[in-house]
């Protein structure tokens, strides 16, 4: 029995861990797949508020009590409109600021005039021309 | 019933025996207790800004933080706040060996579950880290280089077992391996990084940071030419280290490769804990059995004397055994074939087996004298 759930356990282990370097390859956030200094991609962005009257307003304005800079401090993102490093990849850098758009979205109940979060990203994709792409976080309930 | 019929299913019976004997093969947990030893650092140091931050007022969920899942369960501050610090205190009686298996396991948990908190705690230092203690917390490493062994010897009770089934060993190796050829390949497959456009990109991006150097040095690193070349060879370093470890005859070479390796990456970048974890996790390399060499050492001979202590301070793996000699005899090594070492390629030797000088003593070896007293001691 013991011999048995040993054998499992180390097949188990080198199985998924192989898993996990291949998922590496198309995955955002590469977990266990060990992809060290993938890129030397850069971005930047412009992250706006657009209200329900239709104006936006960039982010760095702080805004009913808040901050950008302090409600998304990690993984590079505190300041969006310096261009940056994307330190694990560009698609992984994308993904944090999309979810981040998303979060503060929803995690700033003071604010009664935000509709959504905008992000209109530059980035440079290692040596490849920029490339612009627009994020959008959800659009926040009772704000019309 | 055919030949062949029987022969079909005892080939997969043999290749399962040989495996599970393989498995499960008593081995040293020499290697293991000087690695769980070592992690206890590595973990105080990756959870310092958490600890840090948190006693400020601050954790992860006051900013952007992106759950793996809905269901995972997350704690009132202050009880996450605690958990940080039971997890430091964890790490440090893991270190001392002190509850050994309960203390491995608490570490372990801990900064496995603050690693999956979020998307944005991750980083591949972290995940190695949580592989690491992971497989140490299954490994019966505190038998020996802890408070526990010395606890039981004191209280006059029976030493346990220091070998035990080689699995996590191997388990290790294979994450360790897993490490740079993962990272190897990535880059490998990459024409971007292959032909040397990433690192000359991040060095032209970093220029502000090369003032220090002299201006020839920022001339060749900022030379596009340069990181064509540059860019193999790290690629390829990064493959030789996960190839060469599993080989004997490569794997002094590729240790003391990856220990270069890794000193070049705290030196350029910020890796947090990978530098020291990714050199500690090196130890797993060593031939798992203890004690199987002799040191012959003239006890008459102040120097000869320390240079015995200093053998049995540094011998962490412990690998030698040091046994006098008769007065006026040269230092002596018998190597586990049998080979014997005099004199200076005696020493060059033993400092090379040691943890904390292998690194200098290595090149040693490949120096024609040493290399000719190692083939006639093997005649």
């Amino acid at each position: 029995m013991r011999v048995a759930a040993r054998r499992v356990v180390v097949l188990a282990v080198v199985l998924l861990q192989l898993v996990f370097v291949a998922r590496g390859y198309w995955s955002d956030h590469k977990e266990f797949a060990f992809q060290m200094f993938p890129e030397s991609s850069t971005w930047r962005a412009r992250v706006v508020r657009v209200t329900a009257d239709g104006r936006r307003v960039a982010v760095e304005r702080p805004w009913a009590g808040y901050r950008w800079d302090e409600l998304v401090s990690v993984r590079g993102l505190g300041y969006p409109s310096v261009r940056h490093h994307a330190d694990a990849g560009l698609d992984n850098q994308l993904a944090f600021l999309d979810a981040a758009l998303d979060w503060v979205a929803s995690h700033t109940p003071r604010d009664r005039e935000t509709r959504y979060l905008e992000a209109t990203v530059r980035s440079w994709h290692n040596a490849d021309p920029p490339r612009v792409e627009v994020l959008r976080s959800g659009v926040r309930e009772g704000v019309r | 019933m055919s030949a062949a019929a029987v022969g079909g299913p005892a080939r997969p019976r043999r290749l399962n025996a040989a495996f599970d004997e393989l498995l499960g093969r008593p081995v040293s947990m020499r290697a293991l207790a000087l690695l769980r030893v070592l992690a206890g650092p590595a973990v105080l140091l990756h959870l310092w800004p958490f600890l840090t931050d948190a006693l400020d007022g601050h954790v992860y969920s006051d900013s952007f933080y992106e759950p793996y899942a809905s269901w995972y369960p997350e704690l009132p501050d202050a009880l996450y706040a605690g958990l940080l610090a039971l997890a430091a205190l964890a790490a440090v009686a893991m270190s001392l060996g002190f509850l050994t298996r309960v203390a491995t396991a608490a570490t372990f948990a801990v900064v496995a579950y603050n690693l999956f908190l979020s998307t944005t705690h991750f980083h591949n230092n972290r995940a190695y880290l949580v592989v690491v203690l992971g497989l140490l917390a299954v490994a019966p490493c505190g038998r020996e280089l802890s408070v526990d062994a010395w606890r039981r010897r004191r209280a006059g009770r029976p030493e346990l077992g220091r070998s035990a089934p080689a699995w996590p060993l191997w388990l290790l190796r294979f994450e360790c391996a897993v490490v740079y050829g993962a990272s190897g390949l990535s880059k490998l497959l990459d024409p971007d990084w292959f032909g040397g456009t990433v690192t000359w990109q991040r060095v032209v991006q970093a220029r502000d940071e090369l003032d220090s150097l002299p201006d020839w040095a920022v001339s060749v690193l900022t030379d596009r030419s340069f990181h064509t070349g540059a860019a193999k060879l790290i690629v390829l370093t990064e493959l030789f280290i996960a190839v060469g470890l599993w080989s004997r005859r490569t794997r002094y070479a590729a240790v003391w490769v990856a220990v270069v390796f890794h000193l070049a990456i705290e030196g350029s970048a910020s890796v947090q804990v990978f530098s020291y974890l990714g050199i500690a996790v090196l130890v797993v390399w060593a031939v798992p059995s203890t004690r199987d060499r002799l040191v012959r050492i003239d006890p008459s001979g102040a120097g000869m004397r320390r240079l015995g202590g200093l053998v049995r301070a540094l011998d962490w793996l412990a690998r030698f055994r040091v046994e006098p000699a008769p007065a006026g005899s040269p230092l002596e090594v018998v190597d586990r074939d049998g080979a014997v070492l005099r004199g200076a390629p005696a020493l060059a030797f033993i400092l090379s087996r040691l943890p904390l000088t292998a690194w200098f003593a290595l090149p040693l070896l490949l120096l024609p004298s040493v290399r000719r007293a190692r083939r006639a001691s093997e005649r």
